[in-house]
Formats: structure tokens, sequence, C-alpha cells
């Protein structure tokens, strides 16, 4: 039943319901994101629905609909970074890359999100870029960091 | 050779450390050791050391030496250390006010105050390594229930410790084993819940990553005591590097037979699986948990049944925090009676907190419980950073409450932090300075909570959403006061309504704000003004909107920056008739809020508005409008900076104002209180010219005595601006006897030209910006300088005075607490103590008496003790600590009070000031409208000016005017927005005049910003105004 891609990420599990919120976290690290066929063969191998599998995929928020950039710029919006200043660095972030909140660039090369808690607030305020962390942040290393990784990528 | 029998070099690779590049340093001090040839250093790869705020962290043993904020470059002087059998001085952790290093991990105030039970492990062990978790006693608990306790032992163990769950909400952990052990089922399951979702919060996250085995353990141990075989730990996804650690500790315990199918060699069987979490905050809810582990929405169910009874799949199943279970191998190994020894009646043991926000340390701490507030912020969280105020702290996310500076001595246990609003929660404490608004935390925690509400229930998912909306409302300054008691009505019924904790906590933020903040809630929606300068919907620019005159310093910013100084000039004007004296003594809110502090420093807003004033051509003039005569006449009593500004917007309405000065000159405390060292006569004389110029009549020496001799003049309306001119009195004996100087009477006779004999050493007492400014005059006195000297800079000198003062002289401050609590601005106080005054501090003067010429004063020495409403430490006399200390000239400067007339038939504070309606200054006397110092008590500069505004714009209206008094001095359309250049740059030091000609005379202190500098300075701006979002 499964396609020939996903078939792989399959093989490490049984097809229960209980393995939805594992399986699709496996779906996701293989393929960026859920497509929308993904959703349905979750559903075929667990033998439940499309709508139960969707709906465990849109409570979540870990979890994409939408392909994702290639850098994912996580800004923290815990409460020790909003004391801190975090406010700030969200707006200059979105300012660096010209995305709002959730947005993704059309070269796909960069998603800026906000998330609850990194967990790093004794480094308020911070942000992550591919999960690593950055703190201590304001505005100047905001631009600093935002503007290294796209030198990087464009070979700069 | 320092490492004989060797070296370890604990370094951390918690979260923070790693952010902060722990893992290149390991790898680069590795390769100084080998490249040294050390073979006895060893080094071991820790978790978390709490101190997250200064990592990496890095501890050499066997000396115990702690180094923070190692760099991957400073690993050869790490290395050449440990050969050497030294230590790196600039690596060593400061004290942060006497600067002096602390090199002992043991003595740093952050650990000092530490009780680590949960923690012990943390930063000792490599978390990877099963045998050093083994070395410290590692699942010798395990064993000792295995071998001789039956499961009810167990549960009755934890029970007798008193142990309640670290979950938050605090049930007695044993108890709710011994549900789950009596209910009935097949197949139980035990649940280690890791969703950690509070945001400012990440102890459970250090703890997996430090010391996964105790976790592990305990999670046997309850097995053990429940019969169950599963196990599950539910981890926040966001939290890789827990997740790791648990998969590596998990194997290296089945490998051990610590779990599996024959744990110790027995027939019990147990095993744990790691369920990641998708993101989501609701699952930190139990039964929304279970639903999540089961594949489904995690969405909660109601209670009963307890999972205890149907859990996981319908089966028994007991949930503990990861704190708990990291307790219970202590509990058994030590016995339930060691563990009931820690902390207080009802809370047992330790609480682990995550300190963060606006504290010096921020970290992972743990103390016994009972330990107050202020002990946690301030001993081991170093108190409060950048000399800002204390303003609250957020206890248990966004479940619990913000506790204000008043809560400071509450002692941190489940009850009182119940009864106080908050609740312990899951141990997140975020501190919070003036810079946060009470209303935009509350908004803040409302936003995530309506996000995070599961929508299954109404009264949580409609409820927090108009929470918010009204949050969002009340923010921009949209509604009134009357709205507050229907968010209130609101919130008790979400908290009651709700069918999981989630809905049931959710509105604490609001409920605790309301509570402890009100007046800042009321304050948004009548003033329209957010003081922490934090609300968007009220803010655009912070700096203009903690202007109490509101100047819209962004755009004369700018136009310094473009070199347009006299438009500079002219858009201050529009708001205050006093910018060259503003420019030189404001205290500057705005510099306080201004974001590029964010960055490096605040831009030296002051310092450019008084070279704008440098360069005024006229230009504003041209705008300046003088509206047809109403034939109305105000009387203004006090021609300070609030009488005098009201007048002038008066005066330019078509008013025609006479203002009474009871002394020689207009200006008030401009004049009599300000000395000329910080602001020259001819300045002030100069605007105040101006003022007249536009109309306002001034009638020196004429002391007003009743609003009524005022009416019968024929004015139809009067604007009280006395000011705050009399000398609070010590009341300490003596105090008559040998005629102690009040600082203010002192202040205006040195301004009048008066002799004022001081003698050789002179004693202020007091620690307000009077007080600076009376010793700094007293020093200035024994230097000879004449401050009635016709030109400052060439100071006609007193030769007798001189020759008998000179070099002779010793001022002392007494003040009765400590420099962090004196209520003068840093930067005068920066100023005396650099021109020689001394301070005493923790001095409280008990009695005053002449001895052999001399005076003594008898003083108890002081310590602080607990902490008062307004956030500050409360003197306490130590005992049997009396001295005496000798002087020959006394200067009370403790405050002052008004000194209103009879006559007026006011009523008066206990502070004797006046109490006009707020908004619109008007007493209860018709026509009569007071402000500034009269009705605030002793204040600034700005804020009298603003009180004037504000009198100004009601006295029109009450007169028949529209009570606009906006000015428009020149094209609104003239700016220069400029791109803000990028990277750190510090500000420009404002120049100053050096020591020596500073204390011999009179003479300005600060010198002003040539234009080039100050053109360079306005060009740091951020120009937050024009930013779009």
């Amino acid at each position: 039943m499964a396609s020939h891609t996903l078939e792989s990420v399959f093989a490490s599990f049984a097809g229960k319901p209980r393995e939805i919120v594992p399986l699709l976290q496996a779906v996701q690290r293989q393929e960026g994101y859920l497509p929308e066929d993904a959703i349905h063969e979750v559903a075929d191998f667990t033998r439940t629905s499309p709508s139960w599998v969707f709906g465990v995929a849109t409570f979540y928020s870990q979890f994409y609909l939408t392909p994702q950039g290639r850098q994912r710029v996580q800004v923290c919006r815990g409460t020790a970074c909003h004391v801190r200043g975090g406010g700030r660095v969200l707006v200059e972030a979105k300012k660096q890359l010209g995305l709002d909140e959730g947005e993704t660039s059309d070269d796909d090369e960069y998603t800026l999100e906000t998330v609850a808690c990194i967990g790093a607030c004794a480094l308020a305020p911070c942000m992550t870029v591919n999960d690593e962390v950055h703190g201590h942040l304001n505005s100047a290393k905001v631009s600093a960091i935002l503007s290294e990784h796209g030198s990087d990528e464009n070979g700069v | 050779m320092g490492c004989d029998g060797g070296c370890t070099v604990r370094i951390c690779q918690g979260t923070g450390c790693v952010s902060a590049g722990s893992r290149k340093l390991t790898e680069a001090l590795q390769t100084e050791i080998d490249a040294r040839g050390l073979d006895d250093v060893e080094i071991k790869r820790t978790g978390c050391h709490g101190f997250c705020e200064r990592g990496p962290i890095v501890v050499t043993d066997p000396d115990g030496i702690f180094y923070s904020a190692v760099q991957p470059d400073d690993a050869p002087d790490v290395a050449d250390a440990l050969a050497d059998e030294g230590r790196v001085e600039r690596l060593l952790y400061r004290d942060p006010t006497s600067d002096e290093p602390i090199p002992h991990y043991d003595d740093i105030p952050f650990y000092k105050g530490q009780q680590q039970l949960i923690l012990r492990n943390c930063g000792i062990i490599d978390p990877e390594n099963i045998d050093e978790a083994i070395d410290r006693e590692a699942y010798q608990a395990l064993q000792k229930a295995f071998a001789s306790m039956s499961p009810e032992d167990v549960i009755e163990e934890v029970t007798e410790s008193g142990l309640r769950g670290r979950g938050g909400a605090g049930f007695p952990t044993g108890v709710k084993w011994g549900f789950a052990r009596k209910a009935e089922g097949d197949e139980k399951y035990v649940i280690c819940n890791a969703d950690e979702g509070d945001p400012g919060a990440f102890m459970d996250r250090s703890i997996l990553e430090a010391d996964p085995h105790a976790v592990i353990e305990g999670m046997a141990i309850a097995a053990y005591a429940i019969g169950a075989h599963q196990g599950y730990i539910y981890v926040r996804a966001e939290y890789p590097l827990a997740v790791e650690r648990l998969r590596i500790a998990l194997r290296q315990a089945r490998e051990r037979g610590f779990l599996g199918d024959n744990i110790l060699g027995g027939d019990f069987k147990f095993d744990i699986r790691i369920f990641e979490g998708a993101g989501a905050f609701v699952c930190g809810e139990e039964t929304a948990l279970i639903k999540s582990i089961e594949g489904h929405r995690g969405m909660p169910d109601p209670r009963p049944p307890f999972p205890a009874n149907s859990g996981l799949w319908g089966k028994p199943t007991n949930i503990n925090n990861v704190k708990s279970y990291a307790t219970v191998p202590a509990i058994l190994r030590k016995g339930a009676d060691w563990y009931s020894a820690i902390g207080t009646e009802n809370s047992k043991g330790t609480a682990v907190f995550s300190v963060t926000g606006k504290v010096l340390n921020s970290g992972l701490i743990e103390v016994p419980m009972g330990t107050t507030l202020a002990d946690i912020i301030y001993e081991i969280g170093g108190g409060i950073p950048g000399n800002k105020k204390f303003k609250a702290v957020q206890i248990g996310g966004p479940s619990g409450g913000c506790l204000p500076a008043g809560m400071l001595n509450t002692p941190v246990d489940f009850d009182s932090l119940t009864d106080a609003g908050a609740m312990m929660g899951s141990g997140g404490m975020v501190v919070m300075d003036e810079d946060t608004c009470a209303v935009d935390l509350a908004r803040y925690f409302l936003d995530f909570t309506q996000k995070e509400s599961c929508g299954k229930c109404a009264p949580c998912r409609l409820g927090t959403k108009d929470l918010l909306d009204r949050l969002t409302k009340i923010s921009a300054g949209i509604g009134t006061v009357d709205d507050l008691d229907e968010l209130e009505a609101l919130a008790k019924s979400v908290k009651v309504g709700s069918l999981c904790g989630l809905g049931q906590t959710a509105p604490n933020p609001v409920l605790t704000t309301l509570r402890y903040f009100r007046d800042e809630y009321e304050e948004h929606l009548r003033m329209k003004r957010c003081r922490a300068a934090a609300c968007a919907g009220l803010v655009s620019a912070p700096c203009k909107h903690s202007c109490p005159a509101g100047i819209d310093v962004p755009r004369y910013v700018r136009l310094v920056a473009a070199g347009k100084y006299a438009d500079a000039l002219a858009v201050v004007r529009e708001r205050i008739p006093f910018p060259s004296v503003c420019g030189l003594v404001c205290f500057h809110p705005c510099e306080a809020k201004c974001r590029r502090a964010l960055i490096d420093d605040a831009i030296s807003i002051r310092a450019l508005k008084r070279t704008a004033a440098e360069h005024d051509d006229g230009r504003w003039k041209e705008g300046a409008r003088t509206e047809p005569s109403t034939g109305k006449r105000v009387a203004i009593v006090g021609s300070g900076p609030a009488g005098l500004t009201a007048g002038y917007y008066l005066a330019r309405k078509g008013h025609d104002v006479t203002a009474f000065e009871e002394f020689p000159d207009p200006g008030g405390m401009m004049r009599y209180g300000i000395p000329d060292y910080r602001l020259p006569k001819d300045v002030l004389t100069d605007e105040i010219d101006e003022i007249t110029n536009a109309g306002v009549k001034v009638e020196t020496q004429r002391k007003v005595q009743s609003t009524q001799e005022l009416f019968e003049a024929g004015f139809d309306a009067v604007f009280l601006s006395l000011g705050a001119h009399r000398g609070v009195h010590l009341g300490i004996e003596g105090e008559e006897e040998v005629g102690v100087l009040d600082c203010i009477d002192f202040l205006r006779r040195v301004k009048l030209g008066f002799e004022v004999d001081l003698g050789e050493r002179v004693a202020v007492i007091g620690g307000g910006n009077s007080a600076i400014d009376a010793a700094r005059t007293a020093l200035r006195l024994a230097g000879g300088a004449d401050p009635s000297a016709p030109d400052p800079d060439q100071p006609v000198l007193d030769a007798s005075r001189t020759a008998k003062r000179l070099g002779a002289q010793k001022v002392t401050i007494l003040y009765r607490r400590t420099r962090g609590e004196m209520p003068a601005d840093e930067e005068e106080v920066r100023a005396a103590m650099e021109e020689g005054i001394d301070m005493e501090f923790l001095t409280m003067p008990t009695r005053i008496a002449t001895e052999n010429g001399d005076i003594r004063i008898d003083c108890t020495r002081m310590q602080l003790g607990e902490f008062d409403a307004s956030g500050r430490r409360r003197p306490q006399p130590i005992p049997d600590s009396e001295f005496s200390m000798y002087f020959d000239r006394i200067i009370s400067a403790i405050g002052e009070t008004p000194d209103i007339p009879e006559g007026f038939q006011l009523a008066t504070t206990k502070w004797n000031t006046l109490q006009p309606d707020p908004l619109t200054l008007e007493t209860e006397q018709a026509g009569v409208y007071a402000g500034g110092d009269v009705a605030s008590g002793p204040a600034s500069v700005i804020e009298a000016i603003a009180a004037g505004r504000r009198a100004a714009g009601s006295i029109d209206r009450y007169l028949g005017g529209d009570g606009d008094i906006g000015e428009t001095l020149i094209d609104p359309s003239i700016d220069y927005p400029f791109e803000t250049e990028e990277g750190e740059r510090p500000r420009i030091p404002v120049p100053t005049r050096t020591l020596d000609e500073r204390v011999s005379g009179f003479r300005e202190v600060e010198l002003g910003y040539s234009d080039e500098d100050a053109q360079r300075e306005a060009l740091r701006c951020l120009n937050c105004d024009l930013e779009e979002d």
C-alpha cells in the first residue's frame, strides 16, 4: 500500500493507531513536511481514517502541511525572551528575511517561525537556525547571524 | 605540576553551554592538553551546571576552580594553568559589586545559597556514562527496594516523606502511587511527564540531560511499587539533546540489568519507551498526554476517572513529573525522615526553579522549600541588572501568577504561592523589571494559552480568546476603567468553567496582574500611558512615550543627525518651553527606555537636546502663534517649571497670565534648588525671558495666602504650582540645639549669595538628588568658589574664606541604605564620588550633640532586612553597633514637602501634597488647579513641565477654549530618516571639565558635544517610530 518512498519509513512500525504521532514524525523527518498523500498512506497503514490522521497532524505545532525552507529560523517567544526583548529579535528577523511569521521564502531557502519556548531561557533572548541555538541576541546580532547564513548559501 | 594524582576538567554540555560553544571548547582544550602531554588531566563532559547565563562553564578539580564564559580561544590559557597549578584570572567569576574574583565553585553566591538534592549529579557526572552515575549511588535505591522492601513499604516510605508532585499541583506522590497500586487491572503503566511546555522553564530538560538515570531509577521504583511493566517518558520534541541522552541512558540501564525482563537478576520486568511529543502545551495535562500517546489529538478528558484507575488504554496509570521521579531514589536511600526534615510543614524537600528574565544570574537552581522569593532572586539570582527596579516575578508560567515587590518575602512552598494567587507550577520563575508592563504580560500569556487551548470545552476555547481580545484593547488604551470589572468576572468564569488545568489556570496571569497592578491597567485606559513603554498599541517609540511632556524625540534626534539643529530645537519646543534647561538637567526617562540599550547603550538624548538648544536662531518663533485675547485672567502661584509652562501655553491661548513668586527671581527649584554647576543662571534666565516675552507677567516677592484673594483681584482661574520647598526634619534628639541646616534652605542661600559657614567637615544626611546637590555644593564652597560671582569662569575668591577652607574640607553623605537603593540619579552619585565626596552607607543618625566644639552624630549601623512594597530592602539597626562621627556642620536632606498656606483651604495628603484629579489637575475648588511638586511631591523638572501642560489645557477648557495647546513650530514634513548602521557602537561620552576645575568652582561640569560628535551620536538612533509593524 505504501508508496515507494514511504515504505522504508513504515518498515520499523507495526501499523497500530498509537503509532500515528511517531509515524508522522518519521515521515516529516524524511520529507521535510507532510504531503497530502502521506496523510492518506499513514491512515491506510494504521487502518484509521484520513480525517483522524489529518486531525492529529493539524493538532500539533510540530507538523507542517507545506514544504519548509532549507533554513528554519525559529524565534523564541518564551517568557524569559519576552521580558528580555525577544519582540525586537522577531522584528529584526522579519526585516532581514522579508518574511512574516510562518512564511517561507519563494526560493524555499528560509522559513521564519516563532516557537513557544526552546528552553534556553538563561540565554534569552534567543532563536535557532536549523536547531542551532543563538543566545543573548539583539537586533545587531540577529542581522549578523542571518546575513552570515545567507552569504554561506550564496557562496559569497 | 599541579595535577599530581590527577585533575579533572568538567565542561558543561547542557543546551545552554553547547549553544555558547562548549563542544568546540572541549575539542580545543583536549588538543591543548594533549600538546602539553598532561596525562593526568581528564576532561569530563557533564550535564548542566545550572549557571547557564555564564556558559560555557568549566570547573577544574580537585580544587573546584570555576571558570565561566570560556571560549575555544581560552583553551591554551586553561591548559597552561592546569600545567602550572595556576589560575586563569580573567575567566574567574567576579563579584558583580566589588569586582573581586571568586575562584571556588562553592563560594559563588549562585551556588552557595542552594541545596542540591535533585540536581546533585548535574554538572558532576558524565550523563552518557552509567558508571559515573553508579559511583554516585545510582540504582542503589532500586536494589534496596527489591532486596528489602515490599511494594507497600515503598509506597509508605514515599508517603511518609511528604513528597508532593513536582509537576505543579503538589498532590502527594505516595498517595497517588497507592491509588494505582490498589486499582484493579492486569496491565499498569508508569508515565514520566517531561512535556515541559511552560515558556520560561527548563528544569526538566536540564535534569534529563544531566542525570537521566535518576529519572529512570525513580520510574523503575514506581513501577515496582504499583506493579507496572511498561513505562513511557513523554518528552518535548523541542529537546533533542534530552532525547538523545535518555536513549543512551536507557540502553546502558538495560545492559546493566536495571531495566528489562529480569531486573537485577530477579523476575520483575519493566522497560521504558520514549514518546516524543509533537508540540502541544495542553499535553502537559495528564489526560491529554495519555490521549497523545494513544495516537490521538491531545485533548483532555474529564476526571474522574483519574489515570490511577483508568489511564493509558484504560489501564491504571501513574503519571509523575521528571523531578518527582528524580527525588524518589534519594528518599529510599536516605529514608523518609531525612527527606521530611527538609522544607516546611506542608511542603517537604526542595524546589527546583529555572530563574530567568531580568535577573543577573539566570539559571537552574534548587533550594529548600520555604526559601523566600527575595533570597532566590537577590542572593542566588544576584538581583536585577542595569540599575533597574524589580517589578514582579511570574511563577508557574502561563498557569501561574505575577507577584509584585510587596510579595518578595513570600516563602516558596505550594500553599504560600497558591495563597498569593500564583502556583508552584513546574518551576519556571521569570523575573521582570520596570520595563515589563503588567497588562502586556497578561496579554502575552493569554496570547499563548489562547493559541494552545485545544478547543474541546467552550469556556476555555472562547474565554481565552475573549480575554485576549479585551487585554489587547486595554493595552492599546481602548475602553474605560469599568471594563476591568468585566475582565475580572470573565477571568473567574473561565477558571471555574474549564475542563482541564489549562483553562482553569489560564486566567491566573490576568487575575494576579489585576490584583497587584490594577493601577497600571487604569493608567492605560485613563491616561493612555504604558509606564513600561512596552504596549505596542500605545507606544511607537519608547523614548517619546516615556517623555512626560511627549517630546517627539526620534524626530529631533534625526534632525540633529542631519545637522539641522535649529529645526531640532523647534521640534523640542513644540512640547516644552525649557529646552536648554532640560538639555542640561533632565533626568531623561527617555534614555531609560531607549531600545538601543538592548544593543549597546541608550542614545545620549539629553545631550543632543542641549546641542539643539545651543543652536537657537529664533526660527521656532516664526511658527509660534498667540491667539487673540480672551479677556480672561489666570493667576499662577509659584513660578517654577510647572507654573511657567502652564503660563506660557495659557498666554499663547490668549489669556492674561500673572505668575506670583515668593522669591526675588522666577524659576522655582530650577533657580533655587539646582546648583549652577548643573544649570547656569543665564541659561535659565534666557528661557524665562522667552516666556515673559510671550506675555506672562511675573510678580516676584509676592506670597499668595489664599485662592480667595486671587479671585477677588479679578482672576478667573488659578493654577497652584508652589513646589515642595520645605525640608523634612530628621526627628532626632539634638537636631534643634545644634542647628542642622535644611538642604533646600542651604542651596537657596548659596544661590542668593549669602555666606554660609560650613566649617571643615560637613555631613549631608540623605540619599536623594537634593543630598547630592547639597554635598557637591558644599564641596565647591570649600574650594572658595563664589557662586554669586558674575562670571562663572572667573570666580571672585573671598581670600579669607579660601585660606580658611582650601583643601581642608571633607564632605560625607550619610545614608541608611546602600548605594543600590539611593533614589538619587546614578550619574549624579557617580559624579559626587569622583569629586571625592565620602559616602557612609547603612548609617542611621540617632542623636546629634556638641562636644568640644565639634558636632557629634551618634549613628547606628544598619543592615538590609525584608523587602518593602517598593521593592527596596528595609534597613534595620544592627544591635550594639552604635558609633559616633564628628563634623562641623550638618545638612539634612531626607526629603521635602510642600508648604501650603492655610488660607488655601484645600485638603492635603499625609505627605502634605494636594490631590488634584490626575487627568485634569482640577482641585475641589472650582477654577483652581494644582500640579507639579505640590501635587506629586518632589519630582523632576520634566514632570513639572508635563503637569504645566496638562493644567494649561484644562484651564483653557475651563475658560471656554478648546484646550488644545499643541503647537506646530516647524513644517511636519521636514524629516531626515536614515538607515541605522549595523553592528554595535557604544554611546559617545559627554565631555566634562577636569576634576580640579569642577571642584574649584561652580562652573558647569558638563560641556556638551561638539557638533560633529552630536551628529555621530544621533546616527546611533534606531528610528523606532518609523518601524512598520
